[in-house]
């Protein structure tokens, strides 16, 4: 299936990138790995005139370390090389752990971990083609004026969909934004919107170009519950990510964020809290934890799975990734 | 716009249309139609090919991205003619049924044996995760793979051996089959 | 008459592991499938489909598309008004509807352009005048429409077929039973997602004739229908299959896109390739329909089944297709595999506003066999019956015929079933009982029993089911005395040899050119038919399977065959084959039998050379030289199969579907363990023993068996064609219609009996159907074992299991004896997006232990 007509642009540095964004703006996309965006392309979700590929863009991939101890990682570099990098993966499972399970094994090699994080949001209703879409006289997200999946109402439910956002959530990462002003940090959770129609709080031109891992969150207990109905290729349904460490003196520092379930990856807020009074019960009492990702979760039906499944799918990943990491 | 790359060894220079797909430029420009489309939404596999040396899919690449790459499809990997151990075990074995997913499950398990040539069971399966085949329900795919490793293996022992001892063993194991040649193009092209 | 090998030659190639001659073409990726052939000045077509579901064609209005540089033509309904359709009775479909959309996805209009791209662009250019109406995607809804709402005027109440088979008294024989277990299944619909796209390239040539290259698995029905929608005759058209990406029978009845591409080669002067995306693949579908089946076993209480009633709703879709046939095989085929002298099956084939439904590995017989062996493990749980035991007390007695008039020569399945048993250790591993109850709250740690520990459970359990196939069907569809299948071999005069060349009648090495040629219209589709006649003409005639060129499915030079569906293949084109190998060495031996003044009788072909009773030798060639009539180019055997009448079934309305000249049979254990917690089952191994009354080619026959077995797995597990309220696919693709990967792919291990079927080629049946059908029940019922709840509606996807586990919790623990009759489900299903699965709830767990 052929590709609709565009401008090809391939810039050789991030700043030519950010004035060719800045200039086009709407009638541009950003091409990293293409795992998304190309067969989006092919069901006409996307029509740009021109098309800006980042992949030429030498300065844009690789892990290294800041001065400081932090990690960074270059928004094209790909997720296998996230999932395989043997330092990374030892200080950081939880990642390597949420990258690994992402689609398949050549879809790890093309996607890249800036993409993953800036994944469009996903929907039964939505990632079809023009005349499926047609067929129900199309949806907020594109081209209509409803909601398949909450009649009635004006917001858009599609479930944001990327496994690495809740491991680098719960790691405590920040982004880099490269844009027309320069550069600027943001933590990760800032960069989503938590409308599903327009996932991403990035102004026009900006592009994020650098992900930030706290030396603080290396070496911490991780544990990613993923659910799909098959071992690979699927997207998730429901996953969860948690990051937890006992401190000498007995404290908790612990962090859940959840993914496939709302148009955003959600930072489950209150769970230290809830968490080091769940502990203080003897035995530990997990309930209440369970009870604050139950609070946080909005599945709707945006997928064939039906989203009651997928709400006792992350209540039974939460109890299992705590079990993992308290154990 | 004109993207010139290496596809199985030989330099090639094309004017293409910037949305032209890898898999459009090798099929329809090229005129190598080894590598398949089996879907519109990257998930099935059947054009892996290797991108400098990594699996990719073709039908997911735009070409004008690979400007300067070094690309290998099915067609390219057999020497002189004579299939590789792979493909010859693809079909001694049953892992080639109707053929479809062939390509890029040869491709994808030959990514994985040019990186690792002492794969486990399971680094085969996870390796194919990628490809999906109607046919076989993959028994028959994971026996070639290992079939192929086993004769890359038994060669190796071979190869290791004095020569003599080794040609004396060929001499007792009777006369070796003449090559099996790769077949030319369907008559009904 | 059994032929067996006779010779050390043949057996060297009968049953010997055999790579497909084809294999090359597949592995170096040099072979050709439709999609990879180019021809000079060749067009691309794409096809604008319906998006309502159902509606009246007001106009089509193509001047925009039309305006579109790179446009040659727009095609539509106009252009090609002949209906067609593969039965007699059900020629109720146009290439591109003239008049009216019945499903989302139909099709309307043909763009022909100079690109994919600039076709696909010129698209939403068409205006369609639409006049909508009532659609019904719901079969049981569809019956109770308005006229509005018939999708056709000549079926009311949208019944395109409904019959009505009784045999023996069931309702007498029901009430004397000891046991009877009565339920309702929903088997959502399935489709083939073969990895090949459809795809048609067609050209007018010159002189008027046309030539057609298309992935089909019936090019003697293309040709056919072609004639019958241009106009044309026959010996006008060539019907060329190039090689097929898979088909499952997704292939085996003329989709539209094969019209669509001559109609618009004609239209546009030029030659015309479509191929279809994958999501027009779904739409195009005749894969196996949605059932619902109301299904009654009753049984003595020494295990003897004594009646089976069942009444089966068929959703067919929008068109007839195979309609009928499926449906009457979903009767026809449940109570032959075991000996039950009382049925009765009312079947219904419905029309409804989706794609049309069709022919799927296992034809109409798979979801009512997942029924019956599903039920008949609730028989054995309520009479205190090993399952195994009770399959094997009600084993037929061959040769016999069953209650419905099929006659049953070869039976493998009782070892089949033991094979099974010992190898998945089932006596000593199944654990023969159902899980208890327990709360139901869901606390994150899911429906468990409260007394469990915190790690969740993953207990193992067996189950266990059969199943069966028809070799052919000894009816075909359009005429009684239909010959099923034509082969030639041919042997061409020996060219003068080479100078210096060594050969000197010795025998033929691999390197030798080939000595014969097979002609045969049958399709390869991946499944190993050119292969199977290349191994049975080599053995008949003594020679290498390298010295036979099989040449297949080109209607301008192989003779006629039906077609690669219904497992028709080795049984039908084998023996035609074998016969016209035989054919062939008879001319060789009547001719040498003068020469060597002896009985041709005692003429033998072994080892490349033709053997004379007292010493004489002749190579092949030699042999061929000296047969040729004065004059002759080459020697030609002909052979053809048609089925034998006592065969070919009763006479009562629908009993031409199930017949067939022998049945292959398969017993399969699968294991299986669930997570109580999350409701996601694993299947850790599935032994499947396949009755393919001779293995040709062990590899080929594993192949199909393996690949039967896991193909009926996906439909087990994962695999469903999901509908919207509001009538859409909802996964029409392959990231959404999830097919397994292998890493969802359990080991499958097949085993092979051989009954040696006393009228197949060297005794083979059918292997590439049979098996599917019961691993679904297979699976189903070690779901049980493992956890004590049924499972009436695959796939076993972890929702629709752990509403189970969850039903199973919230039961009473005791007080649920299960009496017959009391668990027939009252909620009415639907497909994925519909309402729960009947019966978790309906169906009363097992009294705990």
């Amino acid at each position: 299936m052929s590709l609709p007509s565009f401008q090809l642009h391939r810039p050789r540095e991030l700043a030519e990138a950010v004035a060719l964004w800045t200039e086009h703006g709407a009638a541009a996309k950003l091409l990293a790995g293409g795992t998304d965006l190309i067969p989006s392309l092919k069901q006409g979700l996307f029509a740009p005139d021109h098309l800006i590929d980042l992949g030429a863009i030498a300065g844009l991939t690789g892990i290294s370390r800041a001065a400081n101890g932090d990690w960074l990682i270059g928004a094209m570099t790909r997720i296998h090389e996230v999932a395989e990098d043997p330092i990374l993966g030892r200080e950081f499972p939880l990642l390597a752990a949420a990258a690994g399970q992402i689609a398949s094994p050549v879809l790890r090699r093309m996607g890249t971990l800036g993409g993953n994080l800036c994944l469009d949001t996903r929907c039964l209703w939505y990632n079809q083609s023009y005349l499926w879409r047609q067929s129900c006289g199309f949806c907020l997200k594109k081209n209509g004026a409803v909601c398949h999946v909450a009649p009635g109402g004006r917001r858009c439910w599609a479930a944001f969909s990327a496994d690495t956002a809740p491991a680098l959530l719960v790691l405590d990462a920040s982004v880099e934004i490269a844009g027309p002003a320069g550069a600027r940090w943001l933590p990760l959770a800032e960069l989503y919107s938590g409308a599903g129609d327009h996932p991403l709080r990035l102004g026009r031109g900006e592009i994020l170009s650098r992900v930030r891992l706290p030396a603080a969150a290396a070496g911490m207990r991780g544990s990613y519950q993923k659910f799909r109905i098959r071992n690979s290729i699927d997207y998730p349904l429901a996953a969860l990510a948690l990051a937890l460490r006992r401190e000498a003196n007995g404290a908790v520092t612990a962090r859940l964020a959840l993914t496939a379930l709302n148009p955003a990856p959600v930072l489950v807020a209150g769970l230290e809290r809830c968490l080091a009074a769940a502990l203080a019960a003897d035995p530990p009492d997990l309930a209440a934890v369970v009870q604050l990702v139950n609070r946080a979760a909005k599945p709707l039906s945006t997928s064939t799975v039906p989203a009651d499944y997928r709400r006792e799918m992350v209540l039974i990943q939460a109890r299992r990734a705590l079990e993992a990491c308290l154990a | 716009m004109i993207t010139a790359f290496t596809v199985n060894g030989q330099p090639r220079r094309l004017e293409l249309d910037p949305a032209t797909l890898l898999l459009e430029a090798l099929r329809e420009h090229l005129r190598l139609t080894g590598t398949k489309c089996g879907c519109d939404d990257s998930s099935c596999g059947a054009c892996t090919v290797l991108v400098n040396g990594q699996p990719a899919l073709a039908c997911t690449l735009l070409a004008a991205g690979c400007d300067g790459a070094d690309i290998t499809t099915i067609e390219g990997i057999a020497t002189d003619g004579r299939l590789t151990a792979l493909q010859r075990a693809f079909g001694r074995m049953g892992g080639a049924q109707c053929g479809f997913c062939t390509p890029g499950m040869v491709m994808a398990a030959k990514a994985l044996l040019d990186g690792n040539p002492d794969p486990s069971d399971g680094e085969i399966q996870a390796a194919l995760s990628g490809n999906i085949c109607r046919c076989t329900g993959y028994v028959q795919i994971l026996a070639s793979v290992r079939a192929a490793l086993a004769e890359a293996a038994g060669a190796a022992a071979d190869a290791a051996r004095p020569k003599a001892a080794a040609d004396a063993q060929r001499r007792a194991a009777g006369p070796t089959p003449p090559p099996q040649a790769a077949e030319p193009q369907s008559a009904h092209g | 008459m059994a032929s067996r090998p006779q010779s050390d030659a043949a057996r060297a190639i009968i049953g010997a592991p055999t790579a497909m001659v084809d294999a090359p073409r597949k592995t170096s990726g040099a072979g050709a499938y439709t999609d990879d052939l180019a021809v000079p000045g060749m067009l691309h077509g794409k096809i604008l489909h319906s998006h309502l579901p159902h509606a009246r064609i007001r106009g089509v209005d193509a001047g925009a598309a039309l305006a579109l540089p790179g446009v040659r033509c727009v095609i539509t309904g106009a252009d090609a008004p002949t209906a067609y359709g593969v039965l007699p009775i059900g020629k109720d479909e146009c290439a591109l509807q003239p008049d009216k959309a019945r499903y989302i996805g139909d099709n309307i209009a043909c763009v022909v352009a100079e690109s994919e791209r600039i076709a696909a662009a010129a698209l939403p250019l068409i205006r369609v005048e639409y006049e909508p109406l009532p659609a019904y995607f719901d079969p049981e809804a569809a019956m109770a429409a308005p006229a509005a709402g018939w999708l056709h005027d000549h079926r009311p109440r949208n019944i395109e077929k409904e019959y009505h088979h009784v045999f023996g008294d069931p309702d007498a024989a029901l009430a004397r039973a000891a046991a009877v277990c009565r339920n309702r299944y929903v088997c959502p619909a399935v489709t083939h997602a073969a990895m090949e796209p459809h795809a048609t390239l067609a050209r007018f040539e010159p002189d008027g004739g046309l030539t057609v290259w298309s992935s089909t698995q019936v090019p003697y029905y293309l040709h056919k229908t072609l004639a019958r929608v241009l106009q044309m005759s026959m010996e006008r058209i060539r019907v060329i299959k190039p090689m097929v990406g898979g088909g499952f029978g997704g292939k085996s009845e003329v989709c539209p896109l094969e019209i669509v591409a001559a109609v618009a080669a004609r239209r546009a002067g030029a030659p015309v390739k479509i191929t279809y995306s994958r999501e027009e693949v779904f739409y195009t579908h005749r894969g196996r329909p949605l059932q619902l089946t109301e299904l009654e076993t009753g049984a003595a209480a020494d295990g003897t089944i004594l009646a089976v009633r069942a009444r089966v709703i068929q959703d067919g879709g929008a068109y007839c297709g195979y309609g009928p046939v499926t449906l009457l095989y979903s009767g026809a085929l449940l109570g032959a595999m075991y000996d039950i002298p009382n049925v009765r099956w009312d079947g219904y084939r419905v029309l409804t506003n989706k794609p049309a439904c069709g022919a799927m590995r296992g034809h109409g017989t798979v979801n009512t066999r997942f029924a019956f062996e599903a039920q008949l493990d609730e028989l054995a749980e309520r009479l205190g019956l090993d399952p195994a035991e009770l399959r094997r007390r009600n084993f037929l007695q061959p040769p016999c015929r069953t209650v419905n008039g099929l006659r049953v020569l070869s039976y493998g399945l009782p070892e089949c079933l033991e094979t099974v048993v010992a190898a998945s250790g089932w006596r000593e591993r199944r654990t023969g009982r159902a899980a208890g109850a327990p709360p139901a709250v869901n606390d994150g740690r899911g429906p468990r029993r409260a007394d469990r520990a915190s790690a969740p459970s993953r207990r193992h359990g067996l189950g266990v089911a059969c199943s069966h196939y028809v070799s052919g069907a000894a009816n075909a569809v359009d005429r009684a005395d239909a010959i099923h299948s034509t082969v030639y071999v041919e042997a061409a005069a020996p060219l003068p040899a080479p100078a210096g060349g060594a050969s000197g009648g010795g025998a033929a090495s691999d390197a030798a050119p080939p000595a014969v040629a097979v002609l045969t219209g049958t399709a390869e589709i991946g499944q190993g038919s050119d292969t199977m006649q290349a191994q049975i003409v080599a053995a008949a005639l003594g020679l290498p399977l390298a010295a036979v060129a099989v040449i297949a499915a080109d209607s301008a030079i192989t003779p006629m065959d039906l077609g690669s569906y219904s497992s028709r293949v080795t049984f039908m084109a084998g023996n035609a084959a074998l016969r016209a190998a035989e054919d062939l060495k008879q001319q060789i031996a009547a001719a040498l039998a003068r020469r060597w003044n002896c009985d041709p009788e005692a003429i033998r072909c072994l080892g490349g050379q033709v053997l004379g009773p007292s010493g004489q030798a002749l190579s092949f060639a030699a042999a061929v030289a000296a047969a040729l009539p004065p004059g002759a180019a080459h020697l030609r055997g002909v052979g053809t199969y048609s089925p034998p009448r006592e065969a070919q079934g009763g006479d009562f309305k629908g009993a031409g579907v199930g017949p067939s000249p022998a049945y292959s049979y398969s017993a399969q254990v699968a294991e299986v363990s669930v997570d109580e917690d999350s409701g996601q089952v694993t299947v850790h191994k599935i032994w499947a023993a396949h009755d393919c009354g001779r293995a040709l080619n062990p590899v080929a026959v594993e192949g199909q068996v393996i690949g039967s077995v896991w193909m009926g797995l996906g439909q087990a597990l994962s695999e469903e064609m999901a509908y919207t309220r509001s009538g859409q696919l909802a996964n029409p693709g392959l990231l959404d219609y999830r097919v397994p990967t292998i890493l969802d792919s359990p080991p499958v291990e097949a085993f092979i009996v051989e009954s040696l079927d006393p009228e197949g080629p060297f005794g083979a049946k059918e292997a590439g159907e049979g098996s599917l059908a019961a691993v679904i029940p297979a699976i189903a019922n070690a779901i049980y074992d493992a956890a004590g709840i049924r499972l009436y509606q695959p796939p076993f996807t972890p929702d629709r299991v752990l509403r189970a586990l969850q039903a199973r919790a919230a039961a009473p623990a005791s007080g649920q004896a299960a009496t017959a009759g009391q668990d027939q489900p009252e909620t009415k299903p639907g497909p994925a997006s519909g309402p729960p699965p009947p019966s978790p709830a309906g169906a009363p767990p097992q009294a705990g232990g």
